[in-house]
């Protein structure tokens, strides 16, 4: 049998491993620090100079998977926005006042339940943006203009945040560049064990390096192209070495037959590898989907369980566990986290008030609160 | 068999990304399909949520939709020639939601046996959200006069009391999924 269009995309990636098949710069993009460093990195790949995006993005388009064919190119490109942006999270649950940087957009990896295929599915391509020096002087004049207020910064909303860092490295601007500054944390939020570059650096206490962490039985059905649980954790364990406070996000908690098992050993598994004192923080979430990216991954994943899970649509337009069940779940998960580590800190994702009291007995007031919270703990 | 479907689209006016889903499955899962919308006269929005629920189901349990559409909870209703198509759509769906949403709809009705047990007055309603997002208990108390709402709010005090109450809690909870 033929191998899915998505399936022969997965052949490309490899949790660390991912190198593209070409590069196409835009005129424009052809000098400065992200070229030279994929120059270097991809000595053996083509490099394809264009004069406007448009043709190679239409030909994308013109593909039967232009989201899973998006990745087998990276395409470096000026980013004409504003880099810095507020995390729109979600209506009507607690949000925890985050801030991101969205220095590439789509991911070389292939999450079946990756919700970019349904938000970048008009502008499917892998692409990095060359113009490092703009987004770098945005983040500066931004924290030194506001410097009675504190900003918790990702890189991980629309894009892995190291999985690309053994070829343009990011990591070697961003990382001195949050060290400097007092009233600013840096998120590199990924599920990659590309981690090389970041232990050579000083974050100075200003960098958070965290984990999306899932069971190894999801990561094999779901998780296509990530690293395995087990080079997660050795990659943390070097973070934690190098002065890297760390995070977790236990997101997208899947439910299945023996899902308890699977994910009380996780726990414990992080724990007994990691030492808790250096964990600067937690995040549960149960897997979300939207009609419209349910739609998306019966097409590119059929045969993936998660589309058989019992997920009621939520007044945020979400599709959830319905309330009882991931309410029991979230509580089990605490149940393990406590007993590993009483006092680490732990909040959920994407939630209403209500989840949040069933699940610590409290939530917090507005989401300015959590984000103090979530500060404080680190 | 695809042009009794086609055919069928065209007087439904499904949409052809529909109608597509539908061409897809297998001649046995496509015919079966065909005499189950024809007999319930089954448009877009019924069709499309139906086909969700099956395809998720056919992966989950690992059987057709002929199985499904064909089952012993199935098709005694939408073959029953005692009952009119609305009640036919809506009792299908009833239990198409069931099979789908097992533990959901399991939890919905031990939430409404135990407050049928309680026997309320009709005064005092008490309801869930739909689903139960949200997790909450609705209580609802009509009065007409002080009196009454004095009364009423004794009787309320004294249902709290009663476990029918903390076991629905449980279930809102999470505590007894």
């Amino acid at each position: 049998m033929a191998a899915s269009q998505a399936e022969q995309t997965r052949m490309v990636v490899d949790g660390g491993g991912y190198r593209p098949q070409e590069v196409i710069v835009e005129v424009g993009s052809e000098h400065g620090l992200v070229y030279e460093n994929l120059r270097r990195t991809l000595p053996e790949t083509p490099f394809t100079l264009v004069e406007n995006a448009d043709e190679f993005l239409a030909k994308l388009r013109s593909t039967g998977d232009p989201f899973g064919e998006g990745k087998k190119r990276l395409f470096l490109t000026r980013y004409k926005g504003e880099f810095l942006k507020k995390c729109p999270g979600s209506e009507g649950s607690v949000c925890c006042n985050y801030y991101v940087i969205n220095f590439a957009s789509n991911c070389p990896m292939e999450c079946s339940y990756c919700y970019l295929q349904d938000y970048l599915a008009q502008n499917p391509a892998l692409k990095v943006f060359s113009n490092v020096e703009d987004l770098l002087g945005e983040a500066h004049n931004l924290f030194n203009k506001h410097r009675n207020f504190f900003f918790r910064v990702g890189t991980g909303e629309i894009t892995d945040s190291l999985a690309l860092d053994p070829y343009i490295a990011f990591s070697e601007q961003i990382v001195p560049c949050f060290a400097e500054h007092p009233n600013a944390l840096l998120e590199l939020k990924t599920k990659s064990r590309c981690v090389d570059r970041l232990v050579s650096l000083d974050p100075k206490g200003r960098v958070v390096v965290s984990w999306s962490m899932n069971p190894q039985r999801v990561i094999d059905a779901d998780e296509h192209g990530t690293a395995s649980i087990e080079e997660r954790l050795e990659a943390a364990r070097r973070c934690q070495e190098a002065g890297y406070k760390l995070g977790f996000h236990f997101d997208p908690m899947v439910e299945y037959s023996g899902w308890e098992e699977d994910y009380r050993e996780m726990v414990e598994r992080v724990f007994s590898v990691l030492d808790h004192r250096r964990i600067a923080w937690l995040s549960m979430g149960v897997l979300r989907n939207t009609p419209g990216l349910k739609r998306i991954m019966r097409q590119r994943f059929p045969a993936s369980g998660l589309l058989a899970g019992e997920q009621i649509l939520g007044p945020d337009g979400k599709m959830r566990y319905f309330h009882p069940l991931r309410v029991s779940m979230y509580r089990k998960m605490l149940h393990w986290i406590r007993q590993a580590s009483p006092t680490v800190f732990v909040f959920l994702c994407m939630e209403s008030k209500q989840v949040w009291e069933q699940v610590f007995g409290f939530a917090p007031s507005c989401e300015k609160e959590l984000g103090e919270q979530i500060i404080a703990a680190q | 068999m695809n042009h009794a479907i086609e055919e069928y689209g065209r007087q439904r006016a499904i949409r052809r990304q529909t109608l597509e889903r539908w061409l897809h499955l297998s001649e046995s899962d496509g015919e079966v399909l065909l005499e189950f919308a024809r007999e319930l006269n089954i448009g877009e929005n019924h069709l499309r949520e139906f086909l969700d629920w099956m395809e998720e189901m056919a992966h989950r349990d690992v059987v057709s939709f002929r199985d499904i559409v064909k089952s012993s909870s199935i098709e005694p209703i939408w073959k029953d020639p005692r009952l009119g198509r609305n009640d036919k759509l809506r009792r299908v769906k009833e239990e198409l939601r069931r099979l789908r949403f097992p533990r959901l709809v399991q939890a919905e009705r031990e939430i409404q046996k135990r407050i049928r047990t309680m026997g309320l007055k009709s005064e005092i309603q008490l309801s869930v959200p739909l689903a139960l997002e949200g997790g909450f208990l609705m209580l609802q108390v009509k009065s007409t006069s002080h009196e009454e709402l004095k009364r009423l709010v004794g009787e309320l005090a004294t249902l709290m009391d009663r476990i029918e109450v903390k076991e629905v809690f449980d279930y809102l909870s999470g505590e007894a999924v």
